[in-house]
Parts: C-alpha cells; structure tokens; sequence
C-alpha cells in the first residue's frame, strides 16, 4: 500500500533497538558531539533533525562503528558497538551519506558479498533475497551491470537494498531522500513505514522536515553537537511555542534561522 | 556461518575480472606496452645476474664468497625498501582504504579483516620485489645450474622474507596513526620516506663506489664489499635468505636460516594481529579527522601572483594550482626528492677526478654534454609526466567549475602550460648549465645545450599538457594513476623519441663544429648550411610539438561538451 498512514508507535514498553547515552566525540578541542542520549524502540522511525555541521552524521558514524566515541555508550539491540561490534553490527542496517559500493562489481555481486559479510550462506537462499531486494527496489534489470554505470540515484537504492539485504532488525540511515527522484523518495518512504510496521527501528537523519513530518513517531533536534528538543513533532511544536506552525518554522525557531531574515538584504 | 578472510579478498578479485572482461578503449595498446616493457626488464635481469654470476665462476672461493655477499646484500636493499613500502602501503590498506566505510559497519570480526589487510598489504608492498628477485634469482640459477630444489628455496626464502618486513612496517603505521591523525600520518610518511631516500643517497657517498672506476684489482671489490658488512648483519632476515639460497645453490638444505625466517614471519604476524586488534579501530576512528589546512594565510603567493602581468582567470588558476600543489605533501616531496637526485648527479661530477677516467678526457668529454643533454631531457620529461600531465586530470569533480566559468578552455589549458613551463624550464635548464660547467664542455656545446632545453622545455610541457587534456582521467585517486596511465605512457614514450631526434638533429653539427675547430679546419659555406638547416629542423620539430600538442588539448577540451 503506497502512502499508507504512518501507524501509532504501541511498543513504548519495549527495549529500546538503538540506545545512546551520554555519547561525545571531540575532534582536538572541538566538540562534534556534546553528551546526547536517545533512543530508538522497535517498530519506531526517529527523525535526527538538525542543521548542517550540527553532529547528525558523526552520531550516526559511532552508531555504525566507524567512529570511535570519546565517552559515552552505543547498543544496539542490546549489545555495545563498543565491546560487542559483531553482534551489534549483525542487528544493524547502515545507510550512510557517501555510501562506498565497488565501482567494478555489478549490482548482483555487490549484493551476495554484503551477503556473505552479514554470514547469509545457502546459494539458493541468498539468490532469492538478493532478488527480492532488486524487485523491490526496481534495480532487478541491472543487477548485471557494473554499479560504475549506475546513476546517483541508482547507487542509493542499491546501498539501500545492501542495508536491508540481512533484514536488520534496526537502520541507522543518514539523508535517505538525497539524490532522489519523487518516485525513488515515495518508494523509501514506504518501504521504511512497512520495515517500521515489522518492529524494524529506524533512525533517520534528515532535512527534509516535510519527510520528518509526514513519517517519524519522534524526532530529535540537535545543535552544536547536543540535543536541543526530544519527542514527537507535536511535543516539539509546544516545545518552541509555535501552535500549529508547520516544522519548519518549528525547527528554524529553535536553531535560530532567524538570519535567513537577512536573505533579502543580502540579495 | 562466518566465511574465511580470503572472502574479503573476494571483491577485489571480481573487480580485476571484470575489468579484463569488458576492455576500454586503448587496454590492448596499454597491455602491449606494459607487457612488452615488462619482458624487457624481465631479460635484462636475467640476463645480467647470469653474465655476473658467470663471471663469478671464474674466480673459484672468491667467486663463491661475492656471490653469497651479493645476494645478503641484494635481500639487504630490499629490507629496507619492504619496511618502507610496508608502511606506505599499511597506511593505505589499514586506515585509508575507501571499502573499509563499508567493511568497518558490516559484522566483521577485527582478526578476520586484519588477515584480509594485511594479506593485502604483503601482496601490494612485495609485488614489485618478486618481479624483480625472479628473473635475477633465475639468471644466477641457470649459471650454476642450480638443482630443482633451489628454486623451490627461493619461494620458500622469499615469502617470510617479504612478510617481516612489511609486518614492522604496518606496526610502525599503526603506531603512527594512533600518534597523528592518519592524514597527518600520510604528511610526515612522505617526508620520512624523503629522509629515507636521501640516506640512501649518502651512504652511497660515504661508500663511494666511484673508486671502483679504477678498477686496480679484485681485492679493491672484496674490500668495498666488507663495508657493508657489520656486527648486526647475521641477526638480519636478508641474511637469512642469502645463506638459505646459497646452501641450496651449492645443493643443500640450511634448515637452521628455513626455520629462522619461517617463525620469525610467523611470530611477527601473530604479534601484529594482537596489536592490530588493540590499536586499528582506534588509530581508524582518528584518520576520519581531517588534518588543520597548510597555508590557509599564506597572502604572499597572492600578492606576489598579484604583481603577475596577467589576467584575473589566469592570475586565479595560477595562485588555486600553487596553493593545492604546496598543501599536498606527496605532490612537492616527490620533487624535492628528485631535485636532491639532480643534485647528487652534480656533486657527481664534482668529486668525480674526471682526467683519470679515460673517457671522460680531452675532447671526448663534449660528447658527454649530449649524455648530459639527454639526462636533462629525461628529467624534463619525468617531471612533466608527474607533474604537467595530470594537470587537467587534477582538476577532477571540480571541473564543473571551469566548465561552466565565463573562460575558454583555451586559456584554462594555456595557464596550466605557463604553470608547469617556467619551474620545469629554471630546473633543467640550471641542471644542464651547472653540469656543463663542471665538466668543463667546449663555450659552444653550453650555448647550443642551453639553447635546446628551452626549445625541448616548450615541446615536453606543451606535449605534455595538451596528452593530459586529451587522455584525462578525473577519477584518478592521485597524480600518479594519471601518469601511469594509457595517455601517460603514451607521452614518455613520444618524449624519448623526440629527446633521441633533438640530440642527433643538435649532435650533428655540433661535433662537427668542434672537429673542424680542433683540427683547425674552416667550415664550408655549404657545410654550415646544412649545420644551419638541422639546427632549423629541430627548432621547428620542437615548435611544432608545443604548439600541435596545446591545440590537439584545446580541442579535446573543446569536444568534451559535444
């Protein structure tokens, strides 16, 4: 069902499929991540909001464990990415912004060595959801051409059919809509809802407040590397004191967008 | 079920596949090129260890006793260049490497990717040493003609050997980038790698093989072999190798040197892999941060640029280029190490005692101004294909800019011309002029070799520019994939030819000016013509060069929007 309602988050009993506590990361004397904590329930899609250089994608690196945190803790589905890296990365889909696929494989062969590092095995058991994951991505005509060819929409989908490949049971994903087209937008869209209707816990940076809007159960403002608003879209809109404003408003309210004021000073 | 390392291995292996399946324009042409230059050296090496050892033969215990220093000695060189190459390339596979962003996130255990890197490693850093040691090893085989089992020893000499270097090398990597971020780290391997080949250049002084020009006597060559013997040599691996190889030359087994080698690899990798888990995801999560930019207030090379009588395109190419070259460590290193090799091939001369080398005397030694006219021109062209090739490459995703700026390729194209002629032109030029000069060539030679290189200058650089702008390759990772490539070798091969054809067009008449000056003879009317004419020729050989080979890059540039 293409843009079916967002369905009500019932599991806030449930363990939490991403935790984060108390997580920094310094670059030298910068403060890239300043003591966040959240985290992500299954079934739940948790909006990462948040203006450029705000710290979204080094939280996201620590989560996959590509970057080492300088305190603070990371589980996934209650393992430590720190002491724990294989089973919390088994549990794990990454999505990451410049994603890196072997230029000179093809999409099929991409795919059954991702396969093979999440220990999927069975020749006619990978085959099929490789498959699986092509048809549902509308990728399954390419799968024999080298992903060089491929568009940067293209690459997207297929990273994202890598991701979903082991069927992970939480996704990190950083600017999943990037590079998109409507139809290539609307698909992970709907994808994500159903991956989310499965108990799937997904976290989600993005700047697309319309998609944060329309998908997230919750969402996450951060700003200068620490947590400035925490809840779903309508306990951030009390939050900043903005009524029925739409998200943006909301969201440029409280990391201070007023200088986009200036704009027409400056042109 | 989790799947062995070799399976990491897997992609690259698929990629080289693919690669050879679905061939690009050009492979073919480059395959020969590189095949045919390969079996070349391939010969050459045999050859030359089979002549050498040959001659060994003749001189009984003696013989035996050179060619067993000369091969701990061999395996010594390449100790040293494995340990350095390890840490290079350790830098590259174990921190830097793009598919570790997609390796690092999947559920790979640390000793499963650790076997995989540094198998990787091994195979990256070594390769260039086995396709050297094989024909060489080879060639002294046949001339002893070596039973069956040392071929079988020098496998089993040359794997351990080619890990317990390249396994220090990773832990000195590993050691480092835990210390700097491993950008940083990149910075200082490019300049330790500098010290390194600058300390090889003055051991070689300090050992001064030039006194083996005299060529005395034998006992001269023993001596200067027992230098490069001390204490610590027995303790080293290549010590190890050349005893194991030379007990099965002679027919035997030296199971002591075997085992030496075997457990001493083995036991560094085991040590490496503990530390690799300690210390990689560590030293990984550091290199993410991007090092503090050089130069960022570096206003004198805009106000010097600023004083330029240019354009403000060409003034803002020239001072981009400059600022992207100076912060690059691996760009300017690469010449400065070139510039120390030019400087060692002047001090050559200098301490050279050039009357008691017989052909380096009397008039004989004007000829040499042609040696020093082509070394002059290789140079020229070696620095042209580093540096003015991958000009336009250089550019890579940000071509867009130039592409879509208010300015003509052609004077885009141009400005990389300027940029890479005056420094290539004040460094041959200064080569070949000192050179002269020390060697003391005829006033004429140094106007005529002076002359030359600016006219060569013009065409390399103008050869150089336009091939880099025809065959660019925007995807290359770094300068020297572009000039290892097809239009690269494509250039160094046009530039031998016309460095060949400069000499014989310039040795011509100038030899026989200084014949028919020694021998007090006049010239001729119709003999200076034609002296005049070839002159003429390769003048307008060399012009013709610069300016077909700019337009032919205009062009190409131009067509890219077609």
């Amino acid at each position: 069902m293409l843009g079916e309602p967002l369905t009500p988050l019932d599991s806030a009993r449930d363990k939490p499929m991403i935790a984060i506590h108390d997580l920094v990361k310094q670059y030298g004397a910068f403060t890239a991540v300043d003591g966040i904590s959240l985290d992500v329930k299954p079934g739940e899609i948790h909006g990462f909001l948040g203006p450029n250089g705000a710290g979204k994608t080094t939280t996201l690196r620590m989560i996959a464990g590509l970057l080492k945190p300088t305190s603070g803790r990371v589980e996934v589905n209650g393992h430590d990415v720190a002491t724990e890296p294989e089973l919390a990365k088994a549990s794990l889909g990454f999505i990451p912004d410049r994603p890196f696929i072997y230029e000179k494989l093809t999409a099929g062969e991409f795919l059954r060595f991702h396969a093979g590092l999440y220990g999927m095995d069975g020749n006619g058991l990978v085959a099929g959801r490789v498959h699986e994951m092509l048809d549902l991505f509308e990728l399954r005509r390419w799968e024999d051409e080298l992903v060089e060819s491929f568009s940067h929409g293209m690459k997207q989908r297929l990273v994202m059919c890598a991701a979903f490949l082991h069927r992970p049971q939480a996704v990190a994903v950083d600017e999943p809509m990037v590079g998109l087209d409507p139809r290539g937008a609307r698909l992970i869209k709907d994808v994500f809802r159903r991956m989310s209707g499965h108990g799937v816990a997904i976290l989600m940076s993005t700047h697309t407040l319309e998609v944060a809007q329309e998908m997230c159960h919750r969402i996450s403002i951060i700003l200068k590397g620490k947590i400035i608003a925490q809840g779903t879209v309508d306990d951030v809109r009390r939050m900043a004191g903005g009524g029925d404003d739409h998200l943006t408003s909301v969201f440029l309210k409280l990391t201070g967008g007023s200088a986009l004021q200036e704009i027409d000073e400056v042109v | 079920m989790r799947r062995a390392f070799p399976y990491l291995l897997l992609p690259h292996l698929w990629s080289s596949r693919n690669r050879a399946r679905r061939r690009e324009p050009g492979d073919l042409v480059r395959a020969a090129l590189f095949g045919g230059v390969g079996l070349v050296v391939f010969a050459a090496l045999f050859w030359g260890a089979f002549w050498l050892t040959w001659q060994l033969s003749d001189y009984d215990e003696l013989g035996d006793y050179l060619l067993r220093l000369g091969l701990s000695w061999l395996f010594l060189t390449f100790l040293a260049f494995l340990t350095f190459s390890g840490i290079v390339t350790a830098l590259s596979t174990f921190f830097l490497s793009e598919d570790l962003r997609l390796l690092l996130t999947a559920p790979v255990a640390a000793r499963r990717l650790f076997y995989a890197r540094f198998a990787r490693t091994v195979a990256q850093s070594s390769w260039m040493v086995v396709v050297f040691l094989a024909p060489a090893l080879m060639g002294v085989g046949v001339a002893r003609c070596a039973p069956a089992s040392f071929y079988l020893s020098a496998v089993m000499a040359i794997v351990p050997f080619a890990v317990i270097p390249v396994a220090i090398g990773t832990a000195c990597t590993l050691l480092l980038v835990n210390v700097f971020p491993a950008r940083r780290a990149r910075d200082l391997l490019m300049l330790m790698g500098l010290l390194f080949a600058g300390s090889i250049v003055i051991l070689l002084r300090v050992i001064r093989p030039e006194q083996l020009l005299g060529a005395e006597s034998l006992p001269d060559v023993t001596g200067f072999f027992s230098t490069l013997q001390s204490p610590v040599t027995p303790l080293l691996p290549s010590f190890w190798a050349g005893e194991l190889l030379f007990a099965s030359l002679k027919g035997s087994w030296d199971v002591v040197h075997a085992g030496a080698l075997w457990t001493t690899a083995l036991a560094f990798s085991v040590a490496l892999r503990a530390a690799d888990e300690r210390w990689h995801f560590s030293g990984y999560s550091r290199s993410q941060e991007a090092p503090k930019a050089r130069f960022t207030r570096f206003r004198s090379l805009d106000v010097i640029a600023g004083m330029l009588p240019l354009s403000a395109v060409r003034r803002q190419l020239l001072v981009k280029d400059l600022k992207i070259f100076l912060r690059d460590v691996s760009q300017w290193s690469q010449l400065l190490l070139l510039l120390a090799l030019v400087l060692i091939y002047l001090y050559n001369f200098r301490v050279l005692d050039l009357q008691r080398i017989p052909y380096m005397s009397g008039f004989i030694k004007n000829i040499y101004a042609f040696v020093n006219l082509g070394m002059a021109g290789f140079v020229m062209a070696t620095v042209a294909v580093r540096f003015v090739f991958p000009a336009v490459s250089a550019e890579g995703a940000a071509f867009w800019i130039i592409r879509t700026s208010p300015i003509s390729l052609r004077d885009f194209l141009w400005s990389k011309f300027w940029t890479g002629l005056v420094p290539i032109l004040v460094l041959t030029e200064s080569l070949t002029i000192a050179a002269n000069e020390l060697l003391g060539v005829d006033p004429f030679l140094k106007i005529v070799s002076a002359c030359a290189i600016v006219f060569l200058s013009f065409a390399l650089v103008g050869l150089a520019t336009g091939l880099g702008a025809r065959y660019p390759r925007f995807t290359a990772e770094n300068p020297s994939q572009v000039a290892g490539s097809y239009g690269g070798v494509a250039f160094m091969i046009v530039a031998v030819m016309l460095i060949i054809v400069m000499i014989v067009l310039i040795g011509w008449p100038s030899t026989t000016y200084l014949i028919y000056q020694l021998r007090r003879m006049p010239l001729g009317p119709v003999r200076e013509g034609m002296m005049a004419v070839s002159f003429l020729v390769a003048a307008v050989i060399s012009v013709a060069t610069w300016l077909i080979g700019m337009r032919s890059g205009v062009r190409a540039l131009d067509a890219m929007s077609n």
